[in-house]
């Protein structure tokens, strides 16, 4: 039954899935491909001065070596798009979109407590955020290879990476989900999850293109995603902690709430 | 002597309030096993929020119900195991088909759905029709769906929240030998519904609900024969004494014709016009209708819904 509703909940997304996953994998090839190509280009420009070098430290990436490059496209917001359209419109469309349809009242009718419910929908999304990560790195490791550059990486960090990201992802989609049980609308639950990813993404850029802002970054998780540094073998333990608890926080919170709340009939 | 067969559904001063406003007070309730119990009540009297604290959906302030001598709360889950529900104005995933619509919420209740074919053939909704996604469905089919998802597992208690919604009349009469089956296969029904005419004709016990409060819980039969009913009589030649027939009351003659209300048993008033010089009879059966009414004389304009 728990499966039924698992498989179920990653069939909704199977098309936005299937295309999501290949924007990714492109996307993936083309950061490499851009890197030698352009790097030496853009390099030369910010020695010359004609680019602030504060422009070219975007997030926590840069486009001065292999690992930054990388950094960049997984913290660019085509990128964020991609993964956000799992991590913040499959929790919302799951509870609060159904709920608005009326169908969450014909799924609760049947023999699943709302604790399951929230875990199967949230197991569902971590896959797909897992599956559009790989997605973005298997791109990235393709297009280094395709361009004779993978040697600049260690590939047995990658494992490290993808967790890292899973975790960021996954922090921001608990947000979403906790919105998502919480609201009897998905607008609502759609608006709090992307303000809080909105709110994080400006603290992370803010912080790296101004440097009296520098000291917001450590509170956008944004920051604590550094493909860059584990890649370069010198990711910190604390980024994983810190996108950890911020999975772990509002799933709680959520576990808590939803059980309690009550669904009064759909307007 | 006191039953202990155990209710299928039994609330103990259920009180369930939205801030300040209430929208159930007190309401004690008893469906008994194998029963067709229809719940009355007009937009906001609280027949939903009943049916939703039935199923675990909303937590009651105050009381507590029971259902197949389950907590609606604390074992809502196996309780939900064991019913099939049918919610009022159903929505169903528009993008499925009917058929794995239905197999869907069949395998999410973890019981085969042993009656669905039956359903499906009695309600007109055959292969090619479930072939078609539902979101082409009519109002009517979608209905029809929803009826057969709370049935097709055979559950032990079936809770139909207004269950002809919808449906034609000829739909309403293939619906009406579904339940006939269902109570003769012992299986229990507890329906609210707006149509008076078919808690008349299907239910064992109707309760009335007004503003949250129970206002009246009787079998049908009971409650038809507590109304007043409208007689008539024509006469030839003088009109016949009813001054000592009980319950008569509202006489009035018009030439050859009599007219009132009658309560209670009609058989002194037959008894009393019985007679060569009778020309016509004519006892209007007692509807439901009134006795809702009567209820509701002095209900205003009809409350948000709850």
């Amino acid at each position: 039954m728990t499966w039924r509703l698992f498989w179920q909940t990653l069939a909704w997304n199977r098309t936005r899935l299937a295309l999501l996953l290949l924007a990714c994998l492109g996307w993936g090839v083309l950061i490499p491909i851009i890197y030698t190509g352009f790097s030496d280009a853009i390099r030369e420009m910010v020695n010359s001065g004609m680019i602030p070098e504060n422009l070219m430290s975007f997030g926590s990436g840069n486009f001065f070596s292999l690992p930054g490059a990388l950094t960049l496209g997984l913290q660019h917001p085509l990128a964020i798009a991609f993964v956000a359209v799992f991590a913040i419109g499959s929790p919302v469309a799951a509870v609060a979109g159904e709920r608005e349809r009326g169908t969450l009242e014909v799924l609760l009718s049947r023999p699943i407590s709302r604790r399951w419910h929230y875990a199967v929908v949230a197991g569902a999304v971590l896959v797909m955020i897992a599956l559009a990560v790989t997605a973005l790195l298997a791109g990235q490791v393709a297009g280094a290879m395709a361009v004779g550059i993978a040697d600049e990486l260690d590939l047995g960090l990658l494992p490290l990476v993808l967790a890292n990201g899973i975790l960021m992802w996954g922090a921001f989609a608990s947000v979403a989900l906790a919105a998502s049980v919480s609201f009897d609308r998905a607008g609502p639950a759609l608006g709090v999850a992307l303000g809080f990813l909105l709110v994080n993404y400006f603290l992370e850029i803010l912080g790296s293109l101004w440097d009296a802002a520098e000291w917001l970054q450590p509170y956008s998780l944004f920051h604590h995603f550094d493909p860059g540094q584990i890649l370069l073998g010198d990711g910190d333990p604390l980024d994983f902690a810190v996108t950890g608890l911020a999975l772990i926080v509002p799933a709680v919170w959520a576990l808590m709430v939803y059980p309690r709340r009550d669904l009064a009939a759909p307007a | 002597m006191e039953s202990t067969i155990q209710p299928a559904i039994e609330t103990r001063a259920l009180t369930k309030r939205y801030g300040s406003v209430p929208a159930l007070t007190d309401l004690d309730l008893v469906v008994r096993p194998g029963e067709i119990f229809g719940f009355l009540g007009p937009n906001g009297a609280g027949k939903s929020t009943t049916i939703r604290v039935l199923l675990g959906f909303l937590h009651p302030t105050a009381g507590g119900a029971r259902v197949l001598g389950l907590d609606a709360l604390d074992e809502s889950v196996e309780i939900r195991r064991r019913i099939g529900y049918l919610p009022g104005g159903i929505a169903i995933y528009d993008s499925l088909s009917g058929a794995a619509a239905l197999d869907y919420l069949s395998d999410l209740q973890g019981r085969p759905p042993v009656r669905r074919e039956e359903l499906c053939e009695r309600l007109e909704m055959p292969a090619s029709v479930l072939r078609r996604r539902v979101r082409d469905y009519s109002r009517g089919m979608r209905q029809k769906m929803g009826v057969i998802q709370a049935l097709q597992h055979d559950p032990e208690l079936a809770i139909l929240d207004e269950p002809t919604e919808g449906l034609d009349p000829l739909m309403q009469q293939a619906f009406y030998g579904i339940l006939a089956d269902l109570r003769g296969a012992g299986r229990t029904v507890f329906m609210s519904s707006h149509i008076l005419s078919e808690v008349e004709r299907v239910c064992d016990r109707v309760a009335i609900i007004r503003r949250g409060r129970l206002m009246a819980l009787h079998g049908v039969e009971e409650l038809l024969a507590r109304r007043k009913r409208r007689v008539q009589v024509r006469w030839r030649g003088s009109a016949p004494d009813l001054a000592a027939v009980p319950g008569l009351s509202d006489v009035a003659v018009d030439g050859d014709r009599i007219s009132g209300t009658l309560l209670g048993d009609v058989a002194p008033f037959v008894r009393a016009v019985a007679s060569p010089s009778l020309v016509d009879l004519i006892i209007e059966p007692a509807r439901l209708e009134e006795a809702f009414l009567e209820y509701y004389a002095d209900e205003p304009a009809e409350a948000e819904d709850r």
